[in-house]
């Protein structure tokens, strides 16, 4: 059995695993490479593994919602990913869901005690 | 730098030819950046590369999150036919050994023990192999993803029209009813293959296990376990087309009056019989010490003992039409 702190961290990281994505796509409309991506996200709140950042974008890019270029000026060559036209698209309607699901939610948050027996 | 390259060698030998190189390069960038922040500008060393790797996670794991998700043998997309297939396979794997085994004991009743042997040892190789097959195959289905429930023809023809009524909770059949029976006619039946001396009184002295005095008469035995077998392997049968069907239908009815009139018919023939039952058994019981002729244990006993085939012939009867009788019953609730 787990116990409530195990509980807790399971849904966290489910929840996490969803909301990641619309994270990563709000910080690439200017390009970013893979490090300075974690390090913003962690700078805001976002915890995020390299180990999971890392796959994540190169899949958004098979998927087309990124698009990537190599800058080898610099000391160690850097893949740099930035949203694609359809990444920006997808974007602007995932933060829309994104705001009704938690305007949705907050609802039933606040609401949900006390008015079990609201008017049907 | 060499325990870098070990690691990116590990994750990158995990991955497909094609993105090697590039992963490789990526990840050395990002060990070096994550190394970079820690360290500053001191001099790196072992310690800081372990922590940094360590972080990262083992190779394995890397390599799996550069695969994608996919961390399973058969997708929740076939997952449902898997089961279908594999009971379909394996019942009708069982149903075909259990035919064999039958035609073979027909055929030469004497061996009944090694037929049987050979259907047990049929039965423990054949099964495993019936699994594993059935599992490779979807998980090859799987792998190459060409295969999905739609193209199946499971789902296509699907209408809401098609759905079958709710069955009320008096027509169900709960699962454990059909498999406690089963379990029990296997074990009955190894029993009687094995030897009709397990059914009997078991007499005791001085804390020991000494005789058993047998119910059945064991010399003629062999002539009526084949219909034993065959009688315990059809109320299998049975019961498994209840586990299977899940609720009473006027279907399932009919099967089961069809295969409770034969049992009736079988342990009619069987029991009313005088050879079936040990010719002995009284003088057996007095053998053994249980019981002293003449005293009054005597005749209870002996009462008891010819009364036995009648009440046993009434309880069966009892028990079979009742089956079939609950059975129509509960079809007939909607």
């Amino acid at each position: 059995m787990l116990n409530e702190q195990e509980h807790i961290d399971k849904l966290m990281l489910e929840l996490r695993r969803g909301t990641i994505t619309i994270g990563v796509l709000s910080q690439l409309s200017i390009p970013q490479y893979g490090y300075s991506l974690v390090t913003i996200l962690n700078e805001k709140g976002v915890q995020v593994e390299p180990g999971t950042l890392y796959p994540l974008l190169r899949r958004l890019e098979k998927q087309g919602l990124l698009e990537s270029l190599w800058d080898t000026n610099e000391a160690r060559p850097r893949k740099y990913y930035k949203l694609s036209e359809m990444g920006t698209e997808v974007y602007e309607q995932l933060c829309k869901e994104w705001e009704s699901m938690v305007a949705s939610l907050n609802h039933l948050i606040h609401t949900g005690k006390g008015e079990e027996d609201g008017n049907d | 730098m060499e325990m870098i390259d070990r690691y990116i060698y590990a994750v990158t030998q995990k991955l497909p030819q094609s993105q090697r190189e590039e992963i490789a390069i990526e990840l050395r960038g990002l060990i070096e950046d994550m190394l970079e922040e820690r360290v500053g500008n001191r001099e790196i060393n072992k310690k800081d590369m372990e922590s940094v790797l360590l972080e990262l996670g083992s190779p394995r794991e890397m390599a799996n999150k550069y695969r994608g998700t996919k961390r399973y043998l058969i997708g929740p997309e076939l997952y449902d036919s898997f089961l279908i297939v594999l009971k379909i396979v394996l019942i009708s794997m069982t149903a075909g050994l259990g035919i064999v085994f039958v035609i073979e004991t027909i055929i030469n009743p004497v061996e009944i023990l090694d037929h049987f042997v050979g259907l047990i040892v049929s039965l423990v190789t054949a099964v495993p192999q019936a699994l594993g097959w059935v599992t490779i195959s979807f998980a090859i289905a799987d792998y190459y993803g060409g295969i999905k429930t739609k193209d199946l023809g499971l789902d296509k023809t699907w209408h809401p029209s098609m759905l079958s009524a709710v069955p009320d909770p008096k027509r169900r059949i709960k699962r454990s009813e059909p498999i406690v029976s089963i379990i029990f006619y296997v074990i009955v039946m190894v029993l009687f293959a094995f030897s009709s001396n397990f059914f009997g009184v078991y007499v005791f002295n001085d804390g020991g296990f000494r005789e058993v005095v047998p119910f059945l008469n064991e010399d003629t035995f062999s002539q009526f376990m084949p219909f034993v077998l065959l009688l315990l392997a059809i109320f299998i049968v049975k019961e498994s087309i209840k586990l299977i069907s899940g609720k009473w239908t006027m279907k399932l009815v009919g099967y089961t009056v069809v295969i409770n009139l034969l049992g009736i018919m079988v342990v009619s023939f069987l029991i009313t019989g005088d050879a079936f039952w040990n010719p002995e058994f009284m003088s057996d019981l007095v053998h053994a010490g249980i019981v002293t002729e003449g005293s009054e244990g005597y005749q209870i006993g002996e009462s008891i003992w010819e009364n036995s085939t009648r009440i046993i012939v009434i309880l069966f009867l009892v028990g079979l039409v009742w089956d079939t009788i609950d059975g129509f019953i509960k079809a007939r609730k909607r």
